[in-house]
């Protein structure tokens, strides 16, 4: 450690007195397959993750192809619907949840001091469920006899019934997301434990980092949400394989009562994707505009809000059924859009007066920004049950949703990658190349999701693989093509950075931005166990109190300690 | 320099370009559709303030507080809470949330609305895939092939001025009825039946579409409809076939 030594002159807090005992030296695939280790598992998440970036990547281009103009070219209607399907499904559950819990994974140990997460065989055998689940997921869209599933990735009843959906592709895919689902509850249970045991002594939990609080906050979101959609996965293979009529009108069961189950874990969902970004954006912008976190409280209060209201407000998805109750979910859509949108004051208010350093972590954050404003307000047209009457099931719910989850979680990731890269393998990402990166990613995307508001408004249904030619859509849906393409290019040079990076080993040191967590006082990767010895713990930035004692603490910001 | 404030300003003159009057949406062929297109016009231009406001402040944090060259290594300014502020920024958008509600309820409940005595009934039933609309009062109802690439869906007038009720259902899966001019959609649910009011303002040839994703065919599960003179829309329903011999 190289700050070990300035780290004995402001006392030092000893985690672990045993020496490190060095794990018997293994060949290293085998060493990935049986690791309990929480970083490794962490960038296991991390790079399956990836890889299902790419497939669902891959599955999307080759929609905005047959999008591309007027009339069908490329695609059976067949294959177009299972592409949105399986796309769908990998994007949510195979890529930005998954690669929420790897940076949980590798980063809250870390963060809180510990040297690993509570339960670490639990955790191994997370990653296996999501690995499998995953798999599964793949088999059901391209491998399954009698036909890949093509129910949408809500599998709506009664359209996945046996009746209308032969094959065992829907099967593999409800057995597929109901071990994922699995994996996100164990991940959850996790995540929980270890951040209420496992701090360092000083870390309170006001004195967390904001990542950390919004794993928390998604981990327990996950576990009120995902128990009811594994029993709606269950009862839906009854109906399937079993004779059941659960949600099967023919035999009095009630369709609707699914839509309830599935939404109920869909809407939180969507904070459990969007939270742990929400968190990764709120590390980076105070450490690069050289200041603490606007508003700590008000932020950590106002992720609480959205986590509880955010049980609340699935039927917004129902509007157009005619059988919920729509003002009341158009009171509690539009109340979380409170707590959502004050977060921006946060993030600019740790912007304002500061020192801002644009790199490219802050340059993906300032996208989060630049794209989920859009997607939030037009989050707000949606919450409102006469408005969804004009455009849900449009491209402009597609747009929006984009706007959130890809201009939102995505830029997240990136920001996050390219923050957390030189931590966890040592080595420096391009800067140079990272511009590129994210221009285009950025220019590629507004190019894809912008004209998608349009030909919503205009009337285009989503889940189409045709359209007539004289409606107004064709020039939109041609520009959308074209953003495609340039996101593409963005995500292959993401990798030839990370490619050039690998042959190019420029030495990162233990700190290179001047990070605030605990993370950054370790060295960069971190040693197994994680730490040699930890700075004392007297705020919620403890490695930047560590590399500034000149500057003690600044006497408001000295939190209550709360137990 | 900035490239976030460029982006800003091209994202606003995008959404002020578009935005003379209708944001380039149908501003409603039906009464209902109108009250719809009128929420729009609020929560529009309550987005357009919000985001201006947003993006203005960002952009200036960008522009004023950029890391100056000669000091890499200077800090900000290391305040962390106001909380006057903080309330400020909490309460304006409770109130802009509250507007938006009591406007959205509104026009949820004139649109809702249900008249006991429709001119007109259409009934309205999705299949895998098509529709087959009948008008069970006159007792004849409009043929059309099931849908497909290269069949277009069927053809169904409706009076300019009069209130039509739709009974909508589905006798296999769940499929939507959506026609964007008139602004409103339901959904077709088996075993239930959802009943609308719709009442065309302004004649002209729209087009209707399942919005609800229903399998193979989802993409051509169109339809038409015709908004005709009241006097035109009866001699056309006397030559459609009686449902009892079709």
């Amino acid at each position: 450690m190289a700050h070990a030594a300035t780290v004995g002159v402001h006392g030092v807090t000893a985690v672990a007195e045993a020496p490190i005992v060095a794990e018997p030296r293994r060949r290293r695939p085998v060493s990935w397959l049986t690791t309990t280790d929480h970083k490794k598992i962490g960038i296991a998440y991390c790079v399956t993750a990836f890889c299902f970036f790419l497939i669902g990547g891959t599955l999307a281009d080759l929609m905005r192809a047959e999008l591309a103009e007027p009339g069908r070219q490329l695609l059976t209607p067949q294959t177009y619907n299972g592409l949105f399907t399986i796309h769908g499904i990998v994007m949510i559950f195979l890529f930005v949840a998954p690669f929420g819990v790897g940076f949980a994974n590798y980063l809250i140990p870390l963060q809180i001091g510990a040297p690993d997460m509570a339960f670490p065989r639990l955790n191994a055998l997370s990653y296996w469920f999501y690995l499998g689940g995953g798999t599964l997921v793949l088999l059901a869209g391209f491998a399954a006899a009698g036909g890949g599933a093509k129910t949408g990735w809500y599998i709506y009843s009664p359209l996945s019934n046996l009746r209308y959906s032969p094959g065992v592709g829907p099967d593999l895919l409800i057995l597929g997301l109901a071990l994922t689902a699995l994996a996100t509850l164990l991940s959850g249970l996790n995540i929980v434990t270890t951040v209420f045991l496992l701090r360092a002594p000083g870390m309170t939990m006001w004195r967390l980092p904001i990542f950390t609080w919004n794993m928390v906050i998604t981990a327990v979101l996950g576990l009120v949400a995902f128990p009811p959609a594994l029993a709606a996965f269950v009862l839906l293979l009854f109906d399937r394989r079993l004779g059941g009529f659960a949600f099967d009108p023919l035999g009095g069961g009630d369709p609707i009562i699914y839509q309830h189950l599935f939404w109920f874990l869909g809407h939180p969902e969507v904070y459990i994707l969007i939270l742990p970004f929400f968190g990764v954006i709120t590390e980076i912008i105070p450490v690069f505009s050289r200041k603490p976190l606007f508003g700590y409280t008000g932020f950590v209060l106002a992720t609480l809000a959205i986590g509880a209201l955010s049980v609340g407000v699935w039927a917004h998805h129902m509007f157009t059924t005619g059988v919920v109750d729509n003002p009341f979910f158009t009171a509690m859509t539009l109340t979380i859009a409170v707590p959502t949108g004050v977060k921006f004051f946060n993030w600019i208010g740790s912007m304002w007066g500061g020192r801002i350093w644009l790199a490219v972590p802050m340059l993906f954050s300032i996208g989060f920004m630049l794209n989920f404003l859009i997607g939030g307000v037009t989050g707000v047209m949606l919450a409102s049950a006469p408005i969804d009457f004009s455009v849900s099931d449009s491209y402009f719910l597609v747009s929006h949703f984009h706007y959130t989850m890809m201009g939102g979680a995505v830029f997240g990731i990136f920001a996050g990658i390219y923050f957390w890269w030189p931590k966890i393998t040592g080595y420096l990402l391009s800067e140079r190349l990272g511009r590129v990166v994210f221009v285009f990613l950025f220019v590629g995307f507004n190019l894809t999701f912008w004209p998608q508001f349009v030909v919503g408004l205009r009337g285009m249904p989503r889940r189409i693989v045709d359209y007539d030619t004289n409606l107004g859509w064709n020039t939109p849906n041609l520009v959308s093509t074209i953003g495609a393409g340039l996101l593409t290019i963005g995500v292959l040079t993401f990798l030839v950075d990370v490619w050039t990076s690998h042959r190019r080993r420029t030495l990162a040191g233990d700190d290179p931005w001047g990070g605030y967590s605990l993370e950054w006082a370790t060295t960069s990767p971190p040693p197994e166990r994680n730490f040699a010895s930890l700075p004392r713990i007297r705020s919620e930035r403890p490695a930047f109190d560590l590399h500034h004692p000149d500057l003690q603490p600044v006497a408001a910001a000295e939190p209550k300690a709360n137990r | 320099m900035s490239r976030a404030r460029v982006a800003a300003i091209a994202l606003l003159a995008a959404t002020a370009s578009s935005c003379s009057s209708s944001f380039g949406m149908p501003s409603g062929a039906s009464e209902q559709g109108q009250d719809i297109f009128n929420l729009w016009q609020v929560f529009f231009w309550a987005a357009i303030v919000v985001a201006a406001v947003v993006y203005g402040l960002l952009g200036w944090s960008l522009l004023r507080y950029r890391r100056r060259r000669a000091e890499p290594d200077a800090l900000g300014r290391q305040f962390r809470e106001h909380i006057p502020l903080e309330i400020v920024y909490t309460a304006i958008p409770v109130v802009i949330v509250i507007g938006l509600f009591a406007a959205s309820i509104s026009t949820g409940d004139t649109v809702g609305d249900v008249t006991p005595n429709p001119d007109v009934v259409l009934h309205a039933e999705a299949f895998s895939w098509g529709w087959r609309f009948s008008f069970p009062n006159e007792g004849v109802i409009v043929l059309s092939d099931p849908s497909g690439e290269g069949v277009p869906g069927p053809v169904v007038k409706l009076p300019v001025g009069e209130t039509v009720r739709v009974e909508l259902t589905s006798n296999d899966v769940i499929h939507a009825f959506w026609v964007p001019e008139f602004l409103f959609k339901r959904d077709a649910i088996p075993g239930r039946t959802n009943i609308f009011d719709v009442t065309p303002t302004t004649p002209g040839t729209y087009h209707g579409v399942c919005s609800e994703y229903c399998g193979l065919n989802h993409a051509y599960m169109t339809f038409t409809v015709e908004v005709v003179p009241a006097q035109e829309f009866r001699s056309w329903l006397t030559q459609q076939p009686s449902e009892s011999t079709a």
